[in-house]
């Protein structure tokens, strides 16, 4: 997700300086919530000093996934206020924050797949819900507004707009709503309509008015309204942006032209970038994007093995970064692994995820106050650089997407080699030459 | 021959059964180079693999083995026989060395300055690694053939970590590959390759024991051909490509503990090629 705050604004610095301020005041007005933030801090503090990693780690399973799944789909139907949107955070300053139309909008995949996985109507209705609140926000052009929902100076934003496109494709195939149809179909024409001639998007409607790879996910969102729709300029304009993307890599792997003004190569945009590329590549049926987003997973995850973490945020060509943990780019990292799993069948992905996903449950806090049990923070440890301080709505969407698909596969795989032992394989020797 | 032992503990079973092994067969090692008991690293990777009470019962037995029978005494069932000495056996490489007569060196790292000259002043034909540290090139080429290793899985199918697992999971037949080390994890060439019976395996840890225990005697194979001059090595196929596998996480492991059952019933397994 792009910054929560206005997407235009070319004043960064000052918009840092406010939001710090802001965010101080908070807990003047409520210092109850001193507890929570002292009870973290000592937390991070302490196993961020104490913890040392080695060969083993995270092989063993130490909180059942059932558990961390149900525990971090609370977080989110916590986080959804009266108006059906869903919260980007909840701070441990300021409590949550106001909703925010782009989680709400590619929240909504997440809360389907828990009712179908769990049977829970709470999830399911917070999906309808989230469904509604977003179709009142539509702009007559079919763009969603950038930034959180009180921003007085909403702007159309190509990124958002794609990523509630997800959420509007899913709501649509589960309710078959025609209307939600209507919606997507514009969102997705309007999409098309702002795309520059090389495929990418830039201007006014683009995060600080320039092109960026990790657009992918536009590109992901257009090609499952393609799969819905059958018009082909949805499925063309995918095309285009991926081809663009395709145009960057390098290489090492590494994926050029994130973009941010400001701030650093998060590994959440790096992996939004592989996602983006991934996702459209299977939905597209593109052996060239599917190989593409595999060789920058592969990197990260030989690097994830090799030092049982993935750093905070990347150089170009994956040459070093900021020594913290970015929980959400794991999350998505995991959902990557799991899914080249899914198309390759190559169980280091699996291995890789499971570990990952180990990490991320132990993480998870079980106890403490509403916004905190079941969330997921931004950074770890929580005041480091990625929306220090806070608990964010995105990280608990990838986290409870990464082990819905966990579930899933290790279902599907531990089924399989049920079958495979019943019929009694025979491991063939191949005739080993030998020196 | 010339030989030197690598060990990543004088507590190794794995170390002292390759040097009580070679001793027995004539190849008295020319020193041993160990890190201390007490590593940081090694210590963690053990309680990862052990857990604490097996881990404790280990650092006892070793300690103070007091009425402990030997095979209380010996946590691989599988290498008793080469660590059998007189009416008991060797606990630690000191007590190999004390016997076989060769000097037992302890470093924090064998790659550290101190090692390298320690195993440049023995001047070893070649060195047999059982444990420790990532090893440098410099260190890698101070023996004259090179640095051995027993990897408990055919090469170059299965490089890296949990070998004998993945080799289960992704139906590669089980089997032990002697090979110099390289640069890389598990590139370098192979001297001997096998299959491996799983016949009467009750468990991956108790497959995995087997295969160590048959990894010191190819080792010891190894070793006697290179000074007949009988075995040669062989760089690998495809070196290029990326069949380095990782730490398996236990769930996965569960799945290649059903696969075994089946492999240990099956007759196909466990045919031998040198």
């Amino acid at each position: 997700m792009n910054s929560p705050q206005s997407s235009s604004s070319g004043n960064f610095e000052t918009n840092k300086a406010v939001r710090v301020l802001t965010e101080a005041a908070g807990l003047l007005r409520r210092p109850q919530r001193a507890i929570s933030l002292v009870s973290k801090l000592a937390s991070d503090g302490l196993r961020t000093t104490f913890e040392h990693r080695h060969l083993y780690s995270y092989a063993t399973a130490t909180v059942p996934t059932a558990d961390a799944l149900r525990s971090v789909i609370d977080w989110i139907l916590h986080a959804q206020r009266p108006d059906g949107g869903i919260a980007a955070y909840y701070s441990l300053l300021t409590g949550y924050s106001d909703p925010y139309p782009e989680v709400t909008g590619y929240i909504i995949p997440t809360l389907y797949d828990s009712c179908r996985l769990t049977g829970g109507e709470a999830a399911r209705h917070a999906a309808e819900r989230a469904t509604h609140w977003l179709l009142s926000l539509q702009m007559p052009s079919g763009a969603f507004p950038g930034g959180l929902h009180d921003s007085s100076s909403a702007q159309p934003s190509v990124f958002n707009t794609g990523q509630i496109l997800q959420g509007l494709v899913r709501a649509r195939a589960e309710t078959g709503t025609a209307e939600i149809m209507e919606r997507a179909m514009a969102a997705g024409n309007w999409l098309a309509a702002m795309q520059q001639a090389n495929g990418s998007w830039s201007g006014p409607a683009a995060y600080q008015g320039v092109a960026h790879t990790y657009y992918s996910m536009v590109s992901w969102a257009l090609a499952q309204l393609a799969d819905a729709s059958k018009d082909p300029r949805h499925a063309a304009a995918a095309d285009r942006n991926i081809n663009w993307v395709l145009s960057h890599v390098k290489p090492s792997g590494w994926i050029d032209g994130i973009n941010l003004r400001g701030h650093p190569a998060y590994l959440h945009f790096i992996a939004y970038v592989i996602q983006g590329v991934l996702e459209c590549g299977i939905l597209r049926r593109r052996d060239d994007a599917i190989q593409t987003a595999a060789k920058p997973a592969w990197v990260l995850l030989r690097k994830f093995e090799t030092h049982k973490r993935l750093l905070g945020t990347y150089e170009a060509d994956f040459r070093g970064g900021l020594p913290f943990t970015c929980l959400t780019g794991n999350a998505q990292m995991s959902c990557v692994w799991l899914r080249l799993f899914e198309v390759t069948g190559d169980l280091r992905y699996l291995n890789a995820a499971l570990k990952l996903n180990e990490m991320l449950k132990q993480l998870l806090p079980l106890k403490g106050r509403r916004g905190v049990v079941g969330g997921v923070a931004g950074s770890d440890p929580i005041w480091r650089a990625y929306q220090p301080m806070r608990f964010i709505s995105w990280g608990a969407k990838f986290l409870a997407d990464a082990l819905m698909l966990e579930q899933r596969l290790m279902r599907e795989f531990e089924e399989q080699s049920e079958a495979k032992c019943e019929i009694k394989p025979e491991i063939k020797p191949e005739a080993s030459e030998c020196a | 021959m010339r030989i030197a032992i690598l060990c990543s503990s004088p507590y190794s079973e794995t170390g002292c059964a390759v040097a009580a092994r070679l001793a027995q067969l004539g190849y008295v090692p020319v020193g041993a180079l160990t890190l201390p008991s007490w590593d940081r690293s090694t210590l963690l990777r053990k309680l990862g693999q052990w857990g604490l009470h097996d881990s404790l019962q280990y650092a006892a037995t070793k300690l103070a083995p007091g009425k402990s029978t030997l095979r209380e005494q010996v946590r691989n069932p599988y290498l008793e026989r080469a660590l059998q000495h007189g009416a008991g056996v060797f606990r630690n490489l000191r007590e190999v060395a004390r016997v076989y007569n060769f000097p037992v060196v302890t470093c924090g790292d064998q790659n550290s300055e101190r090692a390298v000259a320690q195993l440049k002043h023995w001047s070893p034909d070649v060195a047999i690694f059982t444990g420790g540290n990532i090893l440098r090139d410099e260190v890698l080429r101070i023996p004259r053939l090179g640095v051995l290793n027993s990897h408990l899985a055919l090469l170059p199918e299965i490089r890296g970590m949990s070998s004998p697992e993945w080799s289960l999971l992704c139906g590669i037949p089980l089997g032990i590959s002697i090979h110099f080390m390289d640069s890389g994890i598990d590139t370098g060439p192979i001297l001997l390759r096998r299959e491996f019976a799983a016949a009467g395996c009750e468990s991956l840890a108790d497959l995995r024991n087997k295969m160590i225990a048959h990894g010191v005697e190819l080792l010891a194979q190894a070793v006697a051909g290179l000074d007949r001059g009988t075995v040669s090595a062989i760089p690998q196929a495809d070196r290029e490509r990326d069949r380095q596998f990782f730490v398996m996480h236990e769930r996965l492991k569960a799945v290649a503990t059903r696969y075994l059952k089946e492999v240990r019933l099956s007759p196909a397994a466990g045919r031998c090629h040198e």
